[in-house]
């Protein structure tokens, strides 16, 4: 099933990062599209825009950021979405994708992803500002599930149904984090399959996988580590019911080598195969 | 009070206030600031338990996690100063700065833009403050160099077209991803054993020095200058033409030899430190 607006499947991709910066310009590795942590190249004149440029000349790329703060009470920053504007057209990227979150208020940035209380008050708060935000980006916004550490006794629905009906409302596109959605799973006590279950398929146009760190009490979403086989089965359920979607491998802490990461990344491969054979079963 | 009565601007100043609070968690939930907005006693009244961690908890996370943040963005920026702190020293510095000059922007990259300025005036213990202030002057220097414009360097092709009577009215432009600082201390022999991984480092001084930083082919160094060079090269930057700079620089109980300016004219050039030369009408 192809997502709503043909955004293309990209194939296995995975983070643009500056360790990396020299072994990807003088290897051309075994991936098919590069993910860009927008706000890095934003500012900047140096040497980071000029590895982006070269990467864009030879890659797909997209842009993912973690400031637009969609779900603030503060204003939406416009001097920020202009210039996301202006990269996202410089580089050509098929898409821009943000997390459905808020990182402060009153003008401040905490710099990370905090999570929304799931009211109807909330959704129609981050409704209304996907769509100013997607106006201003003359492009639709694709947005995140964030893994997260609380959640609001105010909550009226779930993660999953905010998600799917803010997608529909808004008219925005998904970014679904498999791992994500196996770190709340664990923090919160639900059961993950239903999260996936519940994700109107053609809304998505990209999947995140990532490792994560385990403390026993909960789990952190760090991207320091290779998947675990639990995240690689939900995958694998996800792809079944969406079809091909760009897929990329995010590996932010402790980063490994080159190879290690693309290696990891691969693995997707597998979990596509396995996912088709039983959607060819299942239509036989 | 649930949160369903809390509207959710309020909701969102209140759990900032509790993850940026310097202190504890706890002590962030009952300080002034959150307790305005909810009573410290209604924390579990906003967010649920889980199985194994109690509201407050579950808020301490994201507390915990903001400080290690504000650590390695600092960090980053300014390894040598945090090399010379010490960890401990480093995190207090840290936490005091970002309370007083939290991010107010989209990236972290220009977080520690105030932190040279905040090193003077801090009232908590800096070893050798004056030492501390240069090496973060100056690490402050190589963070804005490295995100500077990129712009084309002059060739020495391009500088062996100019005419030789007309150098006297050259002004040489600079590069955009330039900077020239004064030091009063050795930091930049500091900076430069912690970015070569050495394992023995100066000990702080007083020294006055001057210290060009400057990008080539997207690395950024810095170059020590003589004061006769810096001046020299100060005149040339402020765009003063070459032959008026030159007279001003021998103009001094011990001028320069005429083979050093020829030389750090020439040093200057191969670095690419200047973008163009221009001609000021002649007189």
């Amino acid at each position: 099933m192809a997502n709503r607006w043909g955004f293309p499947d990209l194939g296995v991709g995975i983070g643009l990062r500056p360790v990396h910066f020299g072994a990807i310009l003088s290897q051309s590795p075994a991936v098919e599209w590069f993910e860009v942590l927008s706000e890095n190249y934003l500012d900047t004149g140096g040497r980071p825009l000029y590895v982006l440029d070269r990467v864009a000349e030879r890659y797909p790329v997209a842009l993912h950021g973690v400031s637009m703060s969609i779900g603030s009470t503060d204003p939406l920053d416009v001097v920020y979405l202009r210039k996301l504007k202006a990269l996202a057209d410089r580089v050509r990227a098929h898409w821009v994708s943000d997390h459905l979150c808020w990182t402060g208020v009153m003008g401040r940035n905490t710099h990370d992803l905090l999570p929304m209380p799931y009211t109807e008050a909330s959704l129609r708060h981050v409704e209304r500002r996907v769509q100013q935000a997607s106006e201003i980006l003359e492009r639709p916004l694709v947005l995140e599930n964030p893994s997260s550490y609380v959640e609001f006794a105010a909550s009226t629905m779930t993660e999953w149904d905010f998600l799917a009906r803010l997608a529909e409302e808004a008219d925005c596109g998904l970014l679904l984090d498999v791992n994500n959605v196996y770190v709340s799973a664990f923090n919160h006590s639900f059961d993950a399959r239903t999260y996936i279950d519940a994700i109107p398929p053609d809304r998505v146009v990209q999947y995140h996988l990532a490792g994560h760190t385990h403390k026993g009490t909960h789990i952190i979403d760090t991207h320091s580590d290779h998947a675990v086989p639990e995240v690689w089965e939900l995958y694998r359920r996800a792809w079944q019911r969406t079809g091909p979607v760009a897929t990329l491998y995010e590996w932010d802490e402790d980063i490994p080598a080159l190879e290690v990461v693309v290696a990891e990344a691969q693995k997707a491969r597998a979990y596509q195969l396995a996912a088709e054979a039983v959607a060819a079963e299942a239509a036989r | 009070m649930s949160a369903d009565t809390l509207p959710l601007g309020r909701l969102q100043r209140w759990m900032q206030a509790v993850i940026v609070h310097p202190g504890t968690v706890e002590q962030g939930v009952h300080a002034s600031g959150a307790r305005r907005l909810v009573p410290g006693s209604r924390v579990g009244d906003l967010v649920r338990p889980s199985w194994s961690l109690r509201p407050v908890e579950r808020i301490g996370i994201y507390h915990g996690m903001y400080r290690l943040r504000m650590v390695d963005a600092l960090g980053t920026d300014y390894p040598a100063l945090r090399h010379f702190l010490g960890e401990e020293t480093f995190r207090d510095l840290v936490r005091a700065y970002v309370g007083a000059h939290p991010s107010r922007s989209y990236t972290l990259n220009r977080l520690g833009d105030h932190l040279p300025g905040f090193i003077r005036r801090w009232g908590g213990r800096v070893p050798a403050r004056a030492f501390c202030h240069d090496l973060a002057r100056l690490e402050l220097a190589v963070s804005e160099v490295f995100d500077g414009e990129e712009t084309a360097s002059l060739t020495d092709a391009e500088v062996r077209t100019v005419p030789p009577e007309a150098w006297e009215r050259a002004i040489l432009r600079p590069v955009a991803a330039f900077q020239r600082l004064t030091l009063g201390t050795n930091a930049a022999a500091y900076l430069e054993t912690v970015r070569e991984d050495r394992n023995e480092h100066p000990r702080p001084r007083r020294q006055r020095s001057s210290v060009a930083v400057y990008r080539r082919r997207f690395a950024v160094y810095h170059l020590s200058l003589s004061r006769a060079a810096d001046e020299l090269l100060g005149d040339l930057t402020a765009g003063t033409p070459l032959g008026k700079a030159l007279a001003r620089a021998i103009r001094v109980r011990r001028p320069p030899r005429e083979q050093d300016l020829f030389r750090w004219f020439r040093d200057w050039v191969s670095e690419g430190l200047f973008r163009s030369v221009e001609f000021a009408p002649s007189v």
